[in-house]
């Protein structure tokens, strides 16, 4: 038998006995993430980030400025967010990648199909997220203080999150497919990530009338944010809220689709299926939605138009000057509102308004300060007076003024009224002294050290395997 | 060591390659016009080429990563139309394969091995088999990353042979190894050849490692061939006219050049007689054109100077026509296409 006729036969038996491509390259590739690769540093820095949102929103838990509920929603957010962007950037290396490194023509030139090589590296691809998601059982269980949303975060944000997950590994890689280098790749992933994150940072009226409604329903990050506010926080029924799962379903399939039917089977040395016109597109895409980003965040700080003062009848004063507290101490004061005209006022409102001294007067949201944001007062006969109770729960440390501002209601549709400042409240808040609130210091830094341990152990585990000596 | 037969790589072996009328385009650039050749079984091919000269695209084509405009291939009487089929039979080594660094090279080999089909026990053994081959064997547990670059092009040709290919193509191989690592590895590329039966397309700008390994050549200029067949046949078909040029390089050892210089400068059909760059005992002789382009009187020439040189009593090392070299071939076919 000649030797031609010899290898001839040893291929076709070999090829019998074949794993199927995509476990192979699986394999590989889950090697390449977990032992030593881009995974295990960017898993770390993810626990790292999920203690300090951890250790944050315990503090936060401790001033009872939220719900165990509203903690475990934005928890699973903030999980999310972190995960789709690690999801991205894994997906974003893929395949451009490799066409940096010069190692895809090698895995091109085996036998097995483009769409079980790309099956393989997209299930390496989506394997951190079930590690992302592990780690973040113990801060669930922490934040949600013994509350049913703890199983009902594991549920909905374990679906949910799988879905998105899916859904941005797959678009990662398919902007990957059609791009030579990382720099492309990462680029175009940023500039889409930025878009689906932009809807959130809009000013609330946008986000409240039909057109932001509209938006945060087709955006399927938004759209799932919205829907576990409303299961988790506000324990709406799925029946009534399931509408806000279309986008997010409808992208996940999308983008999939696209993956493997369109993209895989086509998957070639250079970037894409042939078309230079992708490559210019996806550049002007990414730097439009940087652009637009941009305008969108400044869009958001409008200039206040400036109108100048009249006199008012109206007075008020204020039982306070000045308090030195410790943060998460409560202060409560009275404001007193008189009457010094000769007509009987309109109904007043007392607005309560405080300024951070320490960063140039920047305002401070009262709602996360005070239980009353605001009251009102019934008209007020000429010589009266009425006194209002408040209560400040002071949060943050440093210096800050808190004063009231009397608002008489407008007499009609097209008139305006004259409001009253108080003397401000100069209040200094000195730190919270409670390193360990909710006893969350030993998950905050227990898992980001037992993962660490963890990554030495691998990296030990994997050198015992490997002949170190240099080149010859 | 994989246990292999000496083949007989003569011209009665069945094709195992067979390029007909292959055409690809970039634009309005034409980077192949008609590429059409055969490889036999057990010989090995050396592709040459300037820069620009489609090369590449012809590697690419035939190796199934880029498809033709028009025209076809034959790999081991598989037709093109199965690339699947096709690259289970052939082993590449393209110019620029990286490698990833935190593999071994067992692991390398391995890896790539079960996407051969092997099963990973049957993978292992043959990747030590070949590691030992290619001579790296020692190190075929360090990470691929702490490898030198001739190393890499070793194990480069492992992989290469990791499906017992019917037929190789080997891009650049020798490109930025020393010369010891050069001839190691161009006998090595022989003795696959050899031992196994396998056709190698062997692309490189070294001439000199062509001639002394291909059996057969095929020089592309411009997108078209210009000359295909053995080394011998493309060398003589073209020699008479390169031979024309009327040139000599005769060496002589270098206390001897003194001497040698003043003996040729005595021949009356002899123009000038200058050494040849560094290299040290070499002249070149620049003859008077022959009357007519009589090559008979060219060669008549030839022999009095050698015999001039005998009397004399110099040594001669060695004494060539230029034009009667592959490197000159080349040069004059690329020209003359350029012209």
């Amino acid at each position: 038998m000649s030797n031609i006729q010899a290898a001839k036969d040893r291929r076709v038996a070999s090829s019998r006995s074949a794993l199927p491509a995509w476990w192979l390259v699986l394999i590989r590739e889950l090697t390449d993430l977990w032992v030593g690769g881009k995974a295990l540093v960017l898993i770390f820095i993810y626990t790292v980030f999920l203690s300090v949102v951890t250790y944050v929103i315990a503090s936060n838990s401790e001033l009872s400025l939220i719900p165990p509920k509203e903690m475990v929603y934005e928890t699973i957010k903030n999980v999310m967010a972190v995960s789709l962007f690690i999801g991205l950037i894994i997906g974003a290396d893929a395949l451009s990648g490799e066409r940096e490194r010069n190692t895809l023509e090698s895995l091109l030139l085996t036998p097995s199909s483009r769409r079980q090589i790309v099956v393989g590296k997209f299930l390496a691809a989506i394997t951190f997220w079930p590690a992302a998601f592990i780690i973040a059982i113990p801060s669930f269980r922490l934040l949600s203080q013994g509350d049913e949303v703890f199983g009902q975060g594991l549920f909905w944000g374990g679906i949910l999150g799988t879905v998105m997950v899916l859904a941005y590994v797959g678009l990662g890689m398919l902007v990957s497919f059609w791009s030579n280098s990382n720099k492309t790749s990462y680029f175009v992933s940023l500039g889409i990530y930025i878009l689906f994150l932009v809807p959130a940072q809009l000013p609330g009226t946008a986000q409240t009338g039909v057109m932001g409604q509209f938006l945060q329903w087709v955006n399927p990050i938004a759209a799932v944010n919205h829907f576990l506010s409303k299961i988790l926080v506000n324990n709406i029924k799925f029946s009534e809220f399931w509408v806000w799962l279309e986008a997010p379903v409808v992208f996940c399939i999308l983008i999939l689709g696209t993956l493997f039917m369109y993209a895989a089977p086509g998957l070639r040395l250079e970037e894409g299926r042939g078309s230079k016109l992708w490559k210019r597109f996806s550049r002007a895409m990414g730097l439009g939605l940087m652009l637009a980003a941009f305008m969108v965040l400044s869009s958001a700080f409008p200039a206040r138009a400036f109108q100048g003062e009249t006199e008012s009848p109206i007075q008020i004063a204020i039982d306070m000057e000045y308090k030195t507290v410790k943060a998460s101490d409560s202060i409560f004061f009275d404001t007193v509102v008189t009457n010094n005209g000769t007509d009987t006022s309109p109904t007043l409102f007392v607005a309560m308004n405080i300024i951070n001294l320490e960063k140039a007067g920047e305002p401070i949201d009262p709602e996360d300060w005070s239980p009353q944001r605001t009251q009102s007062i019934d008209p007020l006969a000429p010589g009266k007076s009425a006194t209002l109770s408040w209560r400040v729960n002071a949060i943050l440390e440093g210096d800050v003024m808190i004063y009231m501002v009397a608002i008489p209601q407008p007499e009609g549709q097209n008139v305006t009224s004259h409001p009253v400042a108080s003397q401000g409240i100069h209040l200094t808040v000195t730190p919270f002294t409670k390193l360990n609130p909710s006893g969350v210091l030993p998950i905050a830094i227990g898992i980001p050290v037992t993962l660490l341990v963890v990554i030495y152990f691998v990296n030990r585990r994997r050198n015992q395997n490997i002949d170190m000596g240099g080149s010859s | 060591m994989i246990k292999r037969k000496d083949f007989n790589a003569s011209s009665s072996q069945p094709e195992v390659l067979l390029a007909e009328n292959l055409r690809k385009s970039y634009g309005p650039r034409h980077a192949l016009q008609g590429l059409s050749f055969s490889l036999k079984a057990g010989r090995v091919l050396g592709f040459l080429g300037p820069n620009g000269a489609g090369k590449t695209t012809s590697i690419r084509i035939l190796t199934t990563m880029m498809e033709p405009e028009s025209g076809h291939f034959v790999v081991d009487g598989i037709s093109s139309d199965r690339p699947e089929e096709i690259r289970r039979r052939i082993g590449v080594l393209p110019e620029n394969l990286g490698f990833p660094r935190q593999m071994t090279g067992i692991e390398y080999l391995t890896y790539f091995g079960q996407l051969y089909g092997r099963r990973k026990a049957e993978a292992q053994e043959y990747g030590w088999a070949l590691l030992e081959d290619v001579g790296l064997h020692q190190r075929g547990k360090s990470l691929i990353g702490s490898y030198s670059h001739g190393m890499r092009q070793r194990i480069g040709i492992a992989r290469a042979l990791l499906n017992d290919p019917v037929v190789v193509f080997l891009d650049e191989p020798t490109l930025g190894l020393d010369p010891r690592g050069q001839k190691e590895l161009l006998e090595l590329i022989q003795r696959i050849a050899r031992e196994s039966g396998t056709g190698i397309v062997l692309c490189s700008h070294m001439l000199s490692e062509i001639e002394s390994i291909c059996d057969d050549v095929v020089i592309l200029n411009l997108g078209q061939v210009v000359a295909k067949g053995t080394v011998a046949e493309v060398v003589g078909r073209v020699q008479n006219n390169v031979i024309l040029r009327n040139a000599i390089r005769v060496q002589v050892p270098p206390s001897f050049v003194p001497n040698a210089k003043q003996v040729l400068k005595g021949i009356p059909n002899i123009k000038k007689v200058t050494p040849i760059g560094e290299m040290e005992g070499w002249l070149r002789l620049e003859l008077v054109e022959p009357v007519n382009g009589d090559v008979s009187k060219a060669y008549q020439n030839n022999n009095n100077i050698l015999s001039d040189l005998i009397r004399a009593k110099i040594p001669i090392l060695s004494f060539e026509i230029e034009g009667g070299r592959l490197h000159d071939v080349f040069l004059h076919l690329t020209e003359e296409a350029i012209q």
